[in-house]
C-alpha cells in the first residue's frame, strides 16, 4: 500500500515539478513542495495503517462541550 | 498577473448556487431533525440564508471584481487581511472534505460495500481537479447541463412516488417544540445555504456584476423551493420514519414500483447526489486554491491543485470517526462553527470597509 502511494505521489511531482523549474516559477515550487510534503507524509501514515485523530469530531466535541449542547 | 480569466454570466452563476445548494442535500435530507415538519425547518431556514446571501453580496458589490482574499487585504492590510483569509480558506478545505466524506460513506453504505473507501474519494477528486484546472467558465458551464437535469429528475422521481404519497402524513403541521424547529432551521440555514458564502470566491468573475446579487438570491430561492418540495415529498411517503432514515430521499425513491417493472429507481437519486456533489465540492475545492494562490502571491493557482486534492481526500478519509458522529457535526456543532465564517467574516469586513469608507475611488487615493 505505501509502494502505491509513494509511487502516486512520484507521478505527481514528475508532472508538476519539471514544467515549475523550466518557467523558473520559485514560488509556486515552495508552494507545491510543501503541500506535496505534507499531503506524502500523512498519506504515508495512512497506509502504514495508523489512525489519524477525526479532526471534525474533536471540533465538534469542543463546541458542544462549551456551550453544553 | 489574473489568476483566473474566465468569466460566467448570471444564469450560469445562479444554476452553479443551485448546483452548489443541492451539493450533499439531495442526500443528506435538511431539516429532517423536525421530522414531517422539515419543509417549516427549511422555508425558515431560506430566509435565514438569504439574509446571510444579503451581507455577502453587499461586500461583494462594494468590491466589484475582488475575491474576499483581495477585499480582506484591502480592508484589514496584509497581515491580518491574509490571516483572516486563511481562515476563510480552512473553512472551505473543511467543507470540502466533510462532503467528500458524506459522498463516499453514501457510496459505501448503499452502492459499493466492498470498494475501498479511497478510491471513491479519489477518483471524485481526480475529477473535480481537472474542472478547477480549466477554471471557473467550465464548471459554470457544467452547471446548464447536469443542474437541468437534476431538477428534472426529481420531477420525475416525484410523478412516480405521487401513488404512495399521503399527504395526511404532514399533519399535525408544527408538531415539534418551537425551540427544536429553530434550531432545526438555523442549521439548515447554515446547510446548504449558509454555505453559498463559498461564492465570495467566486462572484468576481461575474461578467456583470451588477446582476451578481439577484442571481445569487434566484439561485438560494430556487433550490429552497426545491428542497421544500423534496421534503415535502419524502414526509408524505415515509411519515414519521422521515425522521429515522439516514438518507429519506434515497429511501422514498426505493418506494417506486411500476408494475414490477419499473423498479430501483433510487439510483437516479444516487446520480444526482454524484453530479450535484461534484458541484459542491469543485467550488470549494476552487475556492481553496484560488484563494492560497492569492495569499500565497502565486502567479498560478494550478500548481497548488493536486496536493490540496490529496490534502481533502485525506482529511475526508479521517475526519469522523463512523456516520453517527459525522450526522452529530451536521446537526449540534456544525450551526455554531461556522458562524464565524458565514456571518461574522462577511458582516464585520463590511463594516469596517464602510468605517473606512472604502474601496476609495482613484481621486480620492491621490
Amino acid at each position: 500500500m505505501s509502494a502505491l502511494v509513494l509511487i502516486g505521489f512520484g507521478i505527481i511531482a514528475l508532472i508538476q515539478i519539471p514544467g515549475l523549474v523550466r518557467k523558473q516559477w520559485w514560488r509556486e515550487l515552495i508552494c507545491f513542495t510543501l503541500f506535496w510534503s505534507l499531503g506524502l507524509v500523512l498519506a504515508v501514515i495512512l497506509s502504514m495503517g495508523i489512525k489519524l485523530p477525526p479532526l471534525t469530531t474533536i471540533i465538534n466535541e469542543t463546541i458542544t462541550g462549551m456551550l453544553g449542547i | 498577473m489574473l489568476l483566473e480569466n474566465g468569466k460566467i454570466s448570471s444564469l450560469q452563476l445562479s444554476l452553479l448556487i443551485i448546483g452548489f445548494i443541492f451539493g450533499a442535500s439531495v442526500i443528506i435530507a435538511p431539516g429532517q431533525q423536525a421530522g414531517h415538519d422539515a419543509w417549516i425547518a427549511i422555508a425558515l431556514g431560506l430566509m435565514e440564508g438569504l439574509i446571510i446571501a444579503g451581507i455577502f453580496t453587499v461586500l461583494t458589490q462594494h468590491f466589484k471584481g475582488k475575491t474576499l482574499v483581495e477585499i480582506n487585504s484591502l480592508v484589514y492590510g496584509k497581515i491580518l487581511g491574509n490571516f483572516i483569509s486563511i481562515l476563510f480558506i480552512w473553512y472551505l478545505f473543511h467543507l470540502g472534505a466533510l462532503v467528500l466524506n458524506n459522498y463516499s460513506r453514501f457510496l459505501k453504505l448503499e452502492l459499493y460495500p466492498a470498494t475501498p473507501k479511497a478510491l471513491t474519494l479519489i477518483l471524485i477528486m481526480l475529477v473535480c481537479a481537472l474542472t478547477v484546472r480549466r477554471g471557473i467558465e467550465v464548471l459554470a458551464r457544467c452547471s446548464l447541463i447536469l443542474v437541468t437535469i437534476t431538477i428534472l429528475m426529481a420531477i420525475f422521481d416525484t410523478l412516480l412516488v405521487a401513488p404512495h404519497m399521503d399527504l395526511q402524513n404532514l399533519l399535525p403541521i408544527l408538531d415539534v417544540p418551537i425551540g427544536k424547529l429553530l434550531w432545526t432551521s438555523h442549521a439548515t440555514a447554515i446547510f446548504p445555504f449558509g454555505d453559498a458564502v463559498a461564492f465570495l470566491m467566486v462572484l468576481a468573475f461575474v461578467n456583470k456584476p451588477e446582476k451578481s446579487r439577484s442571481a445569487v438570491f434566484k439561485g438560494i430561492l430556487i433550490a429552497g423551493l426545491v428542497l421544500i418540495g423534496v421534503a415535502v415529498r419524502n414526509a408524505a411517503v415515509l411519515g414519521q420514519m422521515v425522521a429515522i432514515y439516514t438518507y429519506p430521499t434515497y429511501i422514498t425513491a426505493q418506494v417506486i414500483d411500476i408494475g414490477d417493472v419499473l423498479t430501483r429507481v433510487e439510483v437516479l437519486v444516487a446520480i444526482n447526489l454524484i453530479t450535484m456533489g461534484f458541484f459542491k465540492i469543485s467550488v470549494v475545492y476552487y475556492g481553496t486554491v484560488l484563494g492560497l494562490a492569492q495569499v500565497f502571491n502565486l502567479r498560478s493557482y494550478r500548481p497548488i491543485i493536486l496536493p490540496i486534492g490529496i490534502l481533502m481526500v485525506i482529511l475526508a478519509l479521517t475526519n469522523v470517526s463512523n456516520t453517527t458522529e459525522m450526522f452529530d457535526f451536521a446537526n449540534q456543532g456544525y450551526p455554531i462553527y461556522t458562524i464565524p465564517f458565514q456571518i461574522a467574516i462577511p458582516l464585520i469586513t463590511l463594516l469596517v470597509a464602510k468605517l473606512r469608507k472604502l474601496p476609495q475611488t482613484r481621486g480620492e487615493q491621490a
